[in-house]
């Protein structure tokens, strides 16, 4: 056999590839060529060094990439289109009949509902519950003052006057005390966000705060009772005016107060 | 569907040899983890059509698939060889050596020195004689599997490893004479 042969078939014997009749005339050739054998030798010494090199480490990381880029990518099922996302029926598809997928319709719809709906109730629910917090409040400071009166007067013709100039509305001021509602006198305070009137009343020990200012929307709203705190609270409106009175008393002789004013 | 444990079981076992394979076609450790999840999102939807026990020479056919696909893309932005990387990986290599027969320090400097020129080596060799000499040096492919993974007949796959193998040996014996200085 020629060098240049066996120098071609060196590499599938020493992969042990080679028909073992051309294996052995090949190794009949190593035994006596020189050259051949340090070209084989070398190869092995080579063979060797890669194989000692082995893989390339795998970066640990890669795993774990694997798995969740995996799970991201769920193989197709056979015969049946990918199932779209629930987010894909939120949006218009170029090729839908609508804009607005038919399954999607009636939950945009409850949804805008609902938006709507909270937003009414929590803007009229809001600056109400900020009124009885105001109102709570003011007559609380008052018990807390020495006198919860500016103008300590029983006579309503002192106090109605007294308030023109101080407000810009003149609530109507009556005295009551046939009915056992002592009138005090009257103050000025501070409630949503604005200077009011404060008619004081009482009723035997009781301190009955009547908080007055212009009703802002005009329209009239129908009596309420709240009880905030163990004070109760009760607010109507008449002539364009919000009354607002709080008491300790119960709600039924903060009524009777209200229908007589 | 249940496919994707089973995918995994399969698949995942062989990671190593799929990110080994990658490693050395594009020749850069993040370019190499990048190919390595492409290859498995496609096996994924390839899945499919795998019949068979031996999962790896497919596998590793969709890796070099993936790979050169990768390597194509990159092109334009000119050949980004990443020999230092391979460099590290050889210099940082710990060989799990038998406590009774440690080599001493000069031995073992010799064996490191050896190792880098053939990473060197390999990694500049043409990718056609590259991936083959991997599959068959580092992987232990038959040449039935190479030629299942490179697409090629068994006898193209003999004879681009008889040229790897001796282009190799060619390299390594030049790199070797001109560091020679420096190894004396």
């Amino acid at each position: 056999m020629q060098c240049e042969r066996v120098r071609e078939l060196l590499s599938p014997y020493l992969d042990q590839a080679l028909p073992a009749q051309d294996r052995a005339v090949l190794a009949a050739h190593l035994e006596s060529c020189q050259g051949c054998a340090r070209l084989a030798a070398d190869l092995r010494r080579l063979a060797r060094s890669l194989s000692a090199l082995g893989r390339q480490a795998t970066p640990p990381s890669l795993m774990l990439r694997l798995r969740r880029a995996l799970a991201g990518a769920q193989p197709p099922v056979p015969g049946r289109s990918p199932r779209p996302s629930c987010w894909s029926s939120f949006w218009p598809r170029p090729r839908a009949a609508g804009w607005v997928p038919r399954r999607a319709a009636p939950i945009m719809a409850a949804c805008a509902l609902t938006a709507v709906a909270t937003w009414w109730l929590l803007s009229l629910a809001e600056p109400e519950a900020r009124l009885q917090h105001d109102v709570l409040a003011a007559h609380m400071r008052a018990l807390l003052q020495a006198s919860p009166t500016q103008v300590a007067s029983a006579d309503t013709h002192w106090i109605k006057p007294w308030f023109s100039g101080r407000v810009d509305f003149s609530p109507s001021v009556t005295d009551l005390s046939a009915e056992g509602f002592v009138l005090l006198g009257a103050r000025l305070d501070y409630v949503g966000d604005r200077r009011v009137g404060v008619l004081v009343y009482r009723r035997r020990q009781h301190s009955i705060d009547v908080f007055v200012w212009p009703n802002p929307s005009n329209k009239h709203r129908a009596e309420r009772v709240v009880v905030r705190k163990g004070y109760t609270l009760v607010t109507w409106t008449r002539h364009g005016l919000s009354y607002w009175a709080i008491s300790d008393l119960d709600a039924g002789e903060l009524n009777t107060l209200q229908r007589l004013l | 569907m249940s496919s994707l444990p089973r995918f995994e079981q399969l698949a995942l076992k062989h990671l190593q040899a799929a990110y080994n394979l990658a490693f050395w076609l594009v020749r850069s450790r993040p370019d190499a983890e990048d190919v390595v999840q492409d290859a498995y999102l496609r096996a994924l939807r390839a899945f499919q059509n795998f019949h068979g026990d031996d999962m790896r020479p497919w596998l590793l056919a969709i890796v070099r698939h993936t790979a050169y696909r990768w390597l194509n893309n990159r092109r334009r932005a000119g050949n980004v060889i990443s020999i230092e990387e391979a460099y590290e990986a050889a210099a940082t290599r710990d060989p799990a050596e038998p406590a009774d027969q440690a080599p001493n320090a000069e031995a073992r400097l010799i064996g490191a020195v050896e190792q880098d020129y053939v990473v060197r080596a390999l990694a500049e060799l043409p990718p056609a004689f590259r991936e083959v000499v991997v599959l068959r040096e580092i992987e232990g492919l038959s040449y039935r599997d190479i030629a299942k993974v490179t697409g090629a007949p068994i006898g193209t796959v003999m004879s681009r490893l008889a040229r790897g193998r001796r282009d190799l040996r060619q390299a390594l014996i030049q790199l070797l004479a001109e560091d020679e200085p420096n190894a004396v």
